[in-house]
């Protein structure tokens, strides 16, 4: 109990994952604004360009040092862009013939060279802020950054598997991390593991232990716990799977793409755990294991996840569940006795304490979403928070990703009225 | 997608389980007699769920189930079908139904309606619970806190405080035993009882000391009367606690983070 902690195990069916690890880099591969998010962007290529692994493919137009880059090597087959310029997607075909790009390396003295490089070998997507999500700002100096060497979110890959003998480049990496932030770096890793022995000890670091149930592990409640986010105090979170990779990228000058993933869900006749990259193509990570019948592919987890044809940019999880039928219309006094036009009211229970991790006053929380009570939401942490971490409260209050919609818009809101 | 369980209707009808051995022991005592009683209740509550959601489209509960259980418990008896069923339309549609249906409501619907019978027919006598049906409250919180649509917090802290009054002797066994329905029935409701920790507590502390305090001084009341008045009065008090909760957590978060 102690050691699980707070929080709750959500259950989702999948079937039994086949125990082998296998690296695939598929034949098509897309470049994508990490999240929902959607930015002017500059394109460096043009369609029919051969481009290396790794090559710059787009900059961000308000800040041209910040790069996308390829997942892998390929031809650059479809550039799409929505009207505004924003960025929908890059498509590429893989053809190894590219090559890899190699930057030169960095003294680890500079942290301005040292953003210079995160930002122009594409880990700068890699790295979510909050308040309000999405990439920092190039020049933002962080208040903290969360590393999460623990997922509980079901079904997630475990990213102690992912360090196993990369101690020494999660060790640059989190010093090269140390540089950049102005306060402390914060690594979240479960709890009944042994503290990871890195061969060099780096000041500043400080370890926080998760229990097993989920949200224990999700960024957004361990820095409302242990450092809240504020409108001038940006606090940054990144994988420690990704940590890793800019210890690479800092030693050998090459960003390393792969990354473990776990794909689970009902639509499967087999899970599997396998390594790819960002932007892979999940219709051919999935070919050989759904089960028959009409599937919804989607990038994220079973509680965050998002139907989508290509992992997305933070993604380690791909979710297939079975595509149910459209309902039939019923009458209108059976659908006017089951469902109201506005959201049901939340009854305050244990269960939504619990889907907080027991940390805020949940009810209070809940309702000032509701409400869209800025003043209120700010004071009890909301700008800690992002739609990843009141999946599991949307989840087990049956809301139908009302709450997360709730948070988003009032995110929003403050974004436009404090920090304009 | 799939959805979790913890919607309005599934804490409704688990609120409503976990009233079961209460209601069930209530029923072998009292006779079928309060069946009647029972099913006319949720029929006035039903026929108003109803206009109010052909009137302003707001969808019914099975919250009702459990508003029908208090009220048929605890009403005074000999009233009439007439005064019956005025207590209950009051109560259900000035405590729930204006404010949005259950969940939005500040005052739990079966204790107005029980206060306003109070006030309404003082000559009515209440009754008297029997002791089997108290024991049966003991149940009734225990599914009640460990599926967890009843406050924890506000039950143990009632539970301690009224065992420290009642072996004191400042209580008297009926008052203890009717306190002890009515926690259950009434006052640990998840929706108008506090929402905070610290909240619940003060809620359950002041809900004990209204009780012993009606209990010492309010010569002639029937014990159902007392514990009815003390839920009302300690509800109307609870967003209160619930301010003072947050306003203590916010200013704790001030001073260890700087920031909330």
């Amino acid at each position: 109990m102690h050691r699980a902690g707070a929080g709750l195990t959500p259950e989702f069916p999948s079937p039994i994952e086949r125990l082998d690890s296998i690296d695939i880099i598929t034949e098509e591969a897309a470049v994508q604004m990490p999240g929902a998010q959607t930015t002017r962007v500059t394109p460096l290529v043009q369609e029919g360009d051969l481009i290396a692994k790794g090559a710059a493919v787009a900059c961000l137009r308000h800040a041209p040092d910040i790069c996308l880059v390829a997942p892998i090597a390929g031809r650059v087959a479809q550039i799409s862009v929505i009207p505004g310029r924003r960025l929908s997607e890059i498509v590429l075909f893989r053809e190894d013939q590219g090559g890899i790009q190699r930057h030169g390396t960095v003294s680890s003295e500079s942290p301005a060279a040292l953003r210079r490089l995160m930002q122009a070998a594409g880990v700068w997507p890699w790295i979510r802020r909050r308040p309000f999500g999405g990439m920092p700002a190039p020049n933002e100096a962080p208040a903290a950054i969360v590393v999460m060497a623990a997922d509980t979110r079901p079904y997630a890959p475990s990213p102690m598997q992912a360090l196993e003998g990369r101690e020494e480049a999660f060790a640059r990496g989190l010093a090269a991390l140390g540089q950049i932030s102005r306060g402390p770096v914060f690594v979240c890793w479960p709890r009944g593991m042994p503290a990871m022995q890195l061969p060099t000890t780096i000041p500043d670091v400080r370890w926080i232990s998760c229990g097993s149930r989920h949200p224990q592990a999700s960024p957004g409640i361990r820095i409302h716990r242990d450092i809240p986010a504020g409108l001038d105090t940006p606090v940054w979170d990144m994988h420690a799977e990704d940590v890793a990779a800019l210890g690479d990228l800092l030693e050998t000058g090459e960003l390393p793409m792969q990354r473990r993933i776990r794909i689970s869900g009902a639509g499967l006749r087999e899970g599997r755990s396998l390594r790819t990259h960002p932007g892979a193509d999940l219709r051919q990570l999935t070919q050989h294991i759904v089960a028959s019948g009409p599937h919804i592919l989607m990038s994220g987890g079973h509680l965050d996840g998002r139907a989508a044809r290509w992992l997305g940019q933070r993604h380690r999880q791909v979710t297939v569940l079975p595509r149910t039928a459209q309902q039939q219309r019923r009458h209108w006094l059976i659908h006017a006795l089951t469902k109201s036009a506005t959201l049901r009211p939340v009854i305050p229970t244990a269960a939504l304490t619990q889907s907080f991790g027991a940390v805020l006053p949940a009810p209070a929380l809940i309702r000032a979403l509701g409400a869209g009570d800025s003043e209120a939401a700010m004071a009890l942490g909301a700008l800690s928070l992002l739609e990843d971490d009141v999946a599991l409260a949307d989840y087990v209050l049956g809301a139908g990703g009302e709450i997360m919609l709730q948070l988003r818009s009032l995110l929003d809101h403050i974004q436009a009225e404090y920090a304009g | 997608m799939k959805q979790g369980l913890w919607n309005r209707e599934t804490v409704a009808l688990m609120t409503f389980a976990a009233l079961l051995p209460l209601g069930t022991f209530w029923l072998w005592f009292e006779g079928t007699d309060m069946l009647v009683r029972l099913f006319m209740t949720l029929l006035v509550i039903a026929v108003w769920q109803l206009i109010f959601m052909l009137a302003r489209a707001q969808s019914p509960s099975f919250s009702c189930l459990v508003t029908a259980l208090a009220i048929a418990m605890l009403a005074p008896e000999e009233l009439g079908v007439f005064g019956l069923t005025f207590g209950i339309s009051f109560g259900v549609v000035m405590g729930e139904l204006v404010f949005g249906g259950w969940g939005r409501n500040v005052v739990n619907p079966a204790t107005v309606a029980l206060a306003f019978l109070g006030f309404g027919f003082p000559a009515a006598p209440w009754p008297v619970a029997e002791v089997p049906v108290a024991w049966a409250a003991i149940p009734a919180a225990i599914l009640g806190t460990t599926l967890g649509v009843m406050p924890a917090a506000l039950v143990m802290t009632t539970v301690l405080l009224g065992a420290v009054a009642a072996s004191t002797g400042i209580l008297a066994e009926p008052i203890v035993q009717a306190a002890g329905i009515v926690l259950v029935l009434l006052v640990a409701d998840p929706v108008t009882s506090a929402a905070t920790t610290l909240g619940r507590c003060l809620h359950g502390a002041l809900y004990v000391a209204l009780v012993t305090l009606f209990g010492l001084g309010w010569s002639g009341a029937a014990p159902f009367q007392i514990a009815v008045a003390a839920a009302l009065l300690s509800s109307l008090a609870a967003p209160s606690f619930d301010e003072l909760a947050m306003k203590l957590w916010v200013h704790h978060r001030r001073r260890r983070h700087g920031r909330t």
